[in-house]
């Protein structure tokens, strides 16, 4: 999958006109927001895509997407989602690189205050903010964070040259990552709270052939050793209680995600987890309101359930604006 | 040596370049050969391409031309060059102060070709908010940008410190590809990436909003943040 120039040059920056009353803004341009906006656009509606970090989402980081239709050979995470945001633009979606600190309704009427553009009004908002890693649950995650413990194989693998490192996780993530780590690493040591994975099949099994992948089953992280960068992770044994320190130079962690949902967890519904509710029109509590991909309470985040998302959540969107204009 | 730009990546950049590209950009490239200061076995490797993607991608374009300095200590010394390969990208809005230490291959290649564009206009896309608060900074100083090619998020982070550079030429913005620098990586302990380091005072990791980074770089030249 490694290009040697992986060319992607972005539109230059669309300004968002705090005059203009757009029909749609989606806060978040990963594959959920992006598909909204490919779909937007084609419908011609006035739309907004607000992305405050780089376009992507978290898929940005997989090197290799193999369950996404259409791409036999599978295809790097960057490049899929550039593909995307490429799409979405042809057909006219706008992309601001900036951020949204709070949404209120006025009437029928969304107001979003930005970070830079000022304060944006529009008739239906698109919330694909994404989700974020769990953070591993160890007292000392955040003297780590950067010094051995990371959040993204893709980025950091190259640190940890034939080095010993852990994955913590049995997820798809996890299980993807310990293979792409194997690359780099001369041991990878996956530590896993029960004493099977959840990832999918395949991925299991390319994981239990590989001989530099090793379990560590019914294991759970408890600390982090080490001086100024990591040099252990404690873990205990969950059925027997007994502990172990595995020699790591880095710890890689996937175990889940946190909903990027604080901009609207006062005004809409979510679960216990942040997780936004939605119907099946991928609406929320709120009419006008719509959430898709892994920000929304879903049984499955994936490109593709995103994806979908982003159409159903337009296709909804755009309803409700034409209902709005019949009340008038 | 094979080509390294596909067919299909020539013809995007060269029409990027027709339609985005408006004055002169210079790309100053500074080698060293085998058994130079600053030849190790881990930067060695990659000089070689670096020169050819180089070549490649000015062939593209008239208005983007190379110039490369092999062993030359004087022009290391006027320019300032820490480590090799080091290149610059001079246009309208820069003095020698955007600045590539290693390849710029992978994600990093789309930095360096927005860089171009960014220096041939003469202007960046930083907020007008950005760009009044980076004139406040009136010392030397130095943003460096830890980054690995796999890394999709670096280029973010890359293109910030390299347009604040663009805007106040006080400003340095260093890309440095961590793994041919093993040694300065370990000097800040880089051991994820971006690693963004300000004046050797303050640090973040991870791709930051501008307004974030700016706050961080303000920080770092020592200005007291307003508002």
């Amino acid at each position: 999958m490694e290009e040697f120039a992986n060319i992607f040059v972005a539109e230059e920056p669309v300004k968002a006109d705090s005059k203009t009353v757009y029909d749609i803004v989606i806060i978040g341009a990963g594959p959920g927001g992006l598909t909204a906006g490919i779909y937007a656009g084609r419908s011609r509606l006035k739309t907004l895509i607000f992305e405050r970090l780089s376009p992507g989402g978290q898929i940005a980081v997989s090197d290799e997407v193999d369950n996404y239709p259409g791409f036999p050979e599978g295809i790097s995470g960057k490049e899929l989602t550039d593909r995307m945001e490429k799409q979405a633009v042809r057909f006219g979606a706008k992309i601001v690189p900036d951020e949204v600190r709070k949404i209120s309704k006025k009437d029928n009427l969304f107001e979003l205050e930005t970070a830079s553009s000022g304060t944006i009004k529009c008739k239906s908002v698109i919330i694909a903010t994404g989700a974020d890693p769990v953070k591993l649950p160890v007292p000392e995650e955040e003297k780590f964070r950067g010094r051995g413990i990371s959040y993204c194989a893709t980025c950091d693998a190259a640190f940890f040259k034939d080095k010993i490192v852990a994955v913590v996780g049995g997820g798809d993530t996890a299980i993807a990552d310990a293979i792409y780590l194997t690359k780099f690493a001369k041991k990878v040591i996956v530590v896993h709270r029960r004493d099977q994975l959840r990832a999918v099949k395949a991925l299991q099994e390319e994981a239990f052939s590989n001989p530099k992948i090793e379990f560590q089953w019914n294991s759970v992280s408890e600390h982090v050793i080490g001086e100024n960068k990591v040099e252990g992770l404690e873990v205990k044994n969950v059925k027997t209680g007994e502990k172990t320190v595995l020699k790591v130079d880095g710890i890689f962690v996937a175990i889940g995600t946190v909903p990027n949902s604080e901009i609207v967890k006062d005004i809409v519904e979510v679960d216990e987890r942040g997780f936004i509710k939605t119907n099946q029109n991928r609406e929320t509590s709120v009419s006008g309101i719509f959430a898709v991909g892994d920000v929304r309470d879903t049984p499955l985040r994936q490109v593709v359930t995103a994806a979908g998302d982003g159409a159903i959540a337009e296709f909804s969107a755009e309803n409700y604006i034409k209902n709005l204009k019949l009340e008038r | 040596m094979e080509k390294l730009l596909k067919e299909k990546d020539e013809k995007y950049i060269k029409e990027l370049f027709e339609s985005k590209l408006d004055g002169e950009v210079e790309l100053v490239l500074f080698l060293q050969s085998e058994g130079g200061d600053k030849v190790t076995k881990f930067n060695s490797q990659y000089l070689p391409y670096t020169e050819e993607i180089l070549r490649e991608l000015t062939a593209l374009s008239d208005k983007v031309k190379l110039t490369v300095y092999k062993d030359d200590k004087e022009k290391e010394k006027e320019y300032g060059v820490e480590q090799i390969s080091a290149l610059f990208v001079e246009g309208k809005n820069t003095n020698k102060n955007v600045i590539y230490y290693g390849i710029p291959s992978g994600h990093e290649f789309s930095s360096l070709l927005e860089d171009i564009i960014d220096a041939s206009k003469g202007t960046t896309e930083l907020s007008d908010k950005t760009k009044s608060e980076l004139k406040r900074i009136t010392s030397p100083t130095e943003i460096l940008v830890f980054v690995t090619p796999s890394c999709p998020y670096c280029p973010r982070a890359v293109r910030t410190a390299h347009q604040m550079a663009m805007e106040n030429n006080n400003i340095k913005g260093i890309m440095i590809e961590a793994n041919e620098f093993p040694e300065w990586s370990q000097k800040y302990s880089v051991y994820a990436v971006p690693k963004i380091i300000i004046n050797d005072k303050v640090q973040f990791e991870g791709a930051l909003p501008e307004d974030a980074f700016l706050e961080n770089v303000l920080k770092g030249a020592g200005k007291i943040i307003l508002e």
